[in-house]
C-alpha cells in the first residue's frame, strides 16, 4: 500500500498532485538524464516532444508506479513507460515511449496495463500506434516464479496480435529486448538508430547462456538488421532523425484501414523528369542501371520513401506519390544480381504487399528481371516457398495493381511481377522482352547433346529473341498498353484513375491483414 | 581535402576502366564497368572530385563492398 499521505482539503490535494506529477516527470533522476543528454541521446519525454506536434501530448498513467514491491513505488516514476496520445501533422496517434532510466523500462504490471490501454484505444478508435523502443525485457524479480508468470505475462491474449487495423511504427533507439524487440518486428515501419541493439535477449545474457563473448553489434546491430535480417526498414544516426522518419512515414498512411491514404499537393516540376528516362535506360540489354533513378523520374518529386534499401537489393520497395496520391512501388533493380529476385528480395516484396493491401495503397510494379536466382544457397533458404508466398500475396492483394514491363520479364518472375493477369493492367515499353528463359540459356537447353554448331546456335538464339519482343504481348492483349518510357508517369496517373476502387470508396478487402509480419 | 572510397555493390569482376588517375569526375559519372551475373554494372562517382587512386584493374575479381578507387575532393 502507498505510504503517501493524502491531505484533507482539495486545495492541498491539488498542490500535492502537482508535486507528484512534477516528480514523475523527472524520470530516473537528473543524473541519469544528464548522462544521456551529454551522450547525445534523447530521453523518453524529449522523444515524445520531438515526435508530436508541439503541446499536443495527452499523457495517461503519469502517476502509475510499480506496486509489486512496496519499495519500488518511490523509484518507478510512470513505471518506466510514458504513454498517451497526441498529434502528428494534425492527426491523432497513440505513443508508448520507453524510459530506460527507470528500471531499464522493464515490463511489469502497471506499465503493461498502460500499453494495453493505448493499444486498445488506437485500434478501436482508428489511429496509428508508435512505439519508441528502448527496454530491457520482463522486469525481474516481478515476473519470476510461477505466480509471477501467472500474474504478469500472458494475461493479455491480444498483446502481440497484429490485425493491421491501424498503422504501427517502431523506433529502435537503444537496447531493445523483450517487448521493444517484439513490437519492432510487428510494426509496419521500423527505424533504427546506429548504436542501438535489437535482439531476443541482451548480449550479457546471451554470453552467459552460450559461454562465449557476444558483441552487441553482432547480436543485433544496425548492419545485421538492415542488411541480413531485414527487420528494420531505415537506419539513422540520431534520435532526432528517427523521429523525423516516423513523421514522414505516417504522412503516407491513412489513420486506419477504413480510410484511404492522405493526398498531398503535387510539387511543381513533377512532370518534367519523366523525359529523362530514355537516357537512364541503357541501349544494351546487358547494361545495369539503378532503377531508383527511373522511379524518381516517374513519381512526384522528392516523394519516394524507400523501405529496406540495404536488404534484398534485387528488389526495390517504397512508398511514393503520383499526382498527390500514395502508391507502393515495387521494382527490380538490375544493379544487384542483374535484377534476378533472390530469397531476401521475395521476403521484402511480400511484406510490402501485405502492408499496401492492409492500408489501401495501390501497387505499381516496374519490371526488369531475368527471373529468380537459382542455386544451392537459395534452395537452403526455402526459395520455392518464398516465391510462392510472394505469388499468393500478389494474387490475394485487392488494391489496384499496375505493372509496367520496362525490359526483361522471364519465367515464373513474369507472373510474380504482375504478368499473366496477376495485375489489373499491364503496360509494356518497346524495350520489353518476355519469354520463359533468357534466349542465351534457352539456346543451350534446346541444343543440349545435339552437337549444334555455333552458327546453328546463333540462328536459334536470334529466332528466340525475335519472338520475345513487346509486340507479342501487345498482339495477344497480354499487355493492355504499349507506352513510351517518357509517358510512364502520365500513363500511371490515368490508369490509377481507371482502376480506382469506386465501389468501396478506395478501400481494399484486406485479405492479407492477418498475415505474419516477417517472412 | 576529403578522400571518398568508391565501393562495389556486387560480387563480380572488373570489365573495363573508363577513366584515369587525375581525371576530374562529377557525381554520377561512370568510372568503370564491372561484370556480375553476365550483366555490365556501371560504377558511378558518388561525389564530385578528382580520381586519386585505383585499387583494381580489368579482370580482377571483386567482392561486395570492396574499395575500387578513391576520389579526392
Amino acid at each position: 500500500m502507498s505510504d503517501v499521505k493524502v491531505p484533507e482539503t482539495l486545495d492541498e490535494r491539488l498542490v500535492q498532485l502537482r508535486e507528484l506529477e512534477e516528480n514523475a516527470r523527472q524520470m530516473g533522476g537528473k543524473d541519469k538524464i544528464a548522462r544521456r543528454t551529454a551522450a547525445g541521446i534523447m530521453n523518453a519525454r524529449s522523444r515524445i516532444d520531438g515526435l508530436l506536434d508541439p503541446g499536443t501530448f495527452s499523457e495517461n498513467g503519469l502517476l502509475g508506479v510499480s506496486t509489486v514491491f512496496d519499495e519500488d513505488r518511490e523509484r518507478t516514476p510512470a513505471d518506466g513507460k510514458v504513454t498517451g496520445f497526441g498529434l502528428v501533422n494534425d492527426r491523432m496517434v497513440g505513443v508508448v515511449s520507453n524510459d530506460f532510466t527507470v528500471k531499464g523500462a522493464s515490463s511489469s504490471t502497471t506499465n503493461m496495463k498502460k500499453i494495453g490501454h493505448v493499444k486498445r484505444t488506437a485500434t478501436d478508435r482508428g489511429f496509428p500506434l508508435i512505439f519508441l523502443g528502448e527496454s530491457s525485457g520482463a522486469r525481474m524479480p516481478d515476473n519470476m516464479g510461477s505466480e509471477g508468470m501467472g500474474t504478469m505475462l500472458g494475461n493479455d491474449p491480444h498483446q502481440y496480435v497484429r490485425g493491421r487495423e491501424t498503422p504501427w511504427v517502431s523506433a529502435v533507439l537503444g537496447q531493445c529486448f523483450g517487448s521493444s524487440a517484439w513490437y519492432s518486428c510487428l510494426a509496419d515501419f521500423t527505424v533504427m538508430r546506429k548504436g542501438a541493439v535489437l535482439a531476443v535477449a541482451s548480449p550479457a545474457l546471451a554470453s552467459l547462456a552460450i559461454g562465449q563473448k557476444v558483441e552487441p553489434e553482432n547480436l543485433g546491430g544496425w548492419k545485421l538488421h538492415s542488411e541480413e535480417t531485414g527487420l528494420v526498414d531505415r537506419v539513422v544516426d540520431t534520435d532526432e532523425e528517427a523521429l523525423a522518419e516516423i513523421r514522414k512515414f505516417l504522412s503516407y498512411m491513412p489513420s486506419h484501414n477504413g480510410e484511404t491514404p492522405p493526398v498531398a499537393e503535387v510539387p511543381a516540376g513533377s512532370d518534367d523528369a519523366a523525359a529523362n528516362i530514355p537516357q537512364i535506360m541503357p541501349d544494351s540489354r546487358k547494361r545495369g542501371y539503378d532503377v531508383r533513378k527511373i522511379i524518381n523520374c516517374i513519381v512526384d518529386q522528392e516523394s519516394f520513401f524507400e523501405f529496406k534499401p540495404r536488404f534484398g537489393r534485387t528488389a526495390v520497395t517504397g512508398l511514393a506519390r503520383l499526382d498527390g496520391g500514395v502508391v507502393g512501388v515495387i521494382a527490380n533493380n538490375p544493379m544487384a544480381k542483374a535484377g534476378a529476385l533472390d530469397v531476401a528480395g521475395c521476403e521484402k516484396v511480400t511484406r510490402f504487399l501485405v502492408m499496401c493491401d492492409s492500408f489501401n495503397i495501390p501497387i505499381v510494379m516496374l519490371v526488369d528481371t531475368p527471373g529468380f536466382v537459382i542455386g544451392i544457397e537459395g534452395e537452403k533458404k526455402k526459395a520455392p516457398g518464398k516465391i510462392m508466398n510472394f505469388m499468393t500475396a500478389l494474387q490475394m492483394c485487392t488494391v489496384p495493381k499496375l505493372s509496367v514491363i520496362m525490359r526483361k520479364s522471364y519465367g515464373q518472375a513474369y507472373l510474380n511481377m504482375g504478368g499473366g493477369r496477376n495485375s489489373d493492367s499491364v503496360a509494356v515499353w518497346p524495350t520489353a522482352e518476355v519469354s520463359f528463359m533468357d534466349p542465351q540459356y534457352a539456346t543451350d537447353v534446346v541444343t543440349w547433346g545435339k552437337g549444334a554448331s555455333d552458327t546453328e546456335k546463333q540462328a536459334i538464339r536470334e529466332d528466340m529473341e525475335r519472338n520475345s519482343t513487346y509486340l507479342g504481348l501487345a498482339q495477344i492483349f497480354a499487355a493492355q498498353s504499349v507506352i513510351a518510357p517518357q509517358d510512364t508517369r502520365k500513363y500511371l496517373i490515368e490508369e490509377l484513375k481507371i482502376q480506382h476502387l469506386r465501389r468501396s470508396g478506395g478501400i481494399s478487402q484486406h485479405k492479407l491483414a492477418n498475415w505474419p509480419t516477417t517472412f | 581535402m576529403t578522400i571518398t572510397n568508391v565501393t562495389s555493390e556486387v560480387i563480380g569482376s572488373v570489365w573495363k576502366v573508363e577513366m584515369n588517375v587525375g581525371d576530374a569526375v562529377k557525381a554520377g559519372d561512370t568510372i568503370m564497368i564491372l561484370e556480375s551475373m553476365k550483366m555490365e554494372i556501371p560504377v558511378e562517382a558518388p561525389v564530385d572530385g578528382k580520381l586519386a587512386e585505383f585499387m583494381v584493374q580489368p579482370e580482377d575479381s571483386i567482392d561486395e563492398d570492396q574499395v575500387l578507387c578513391t576520389i579526392e575532393s
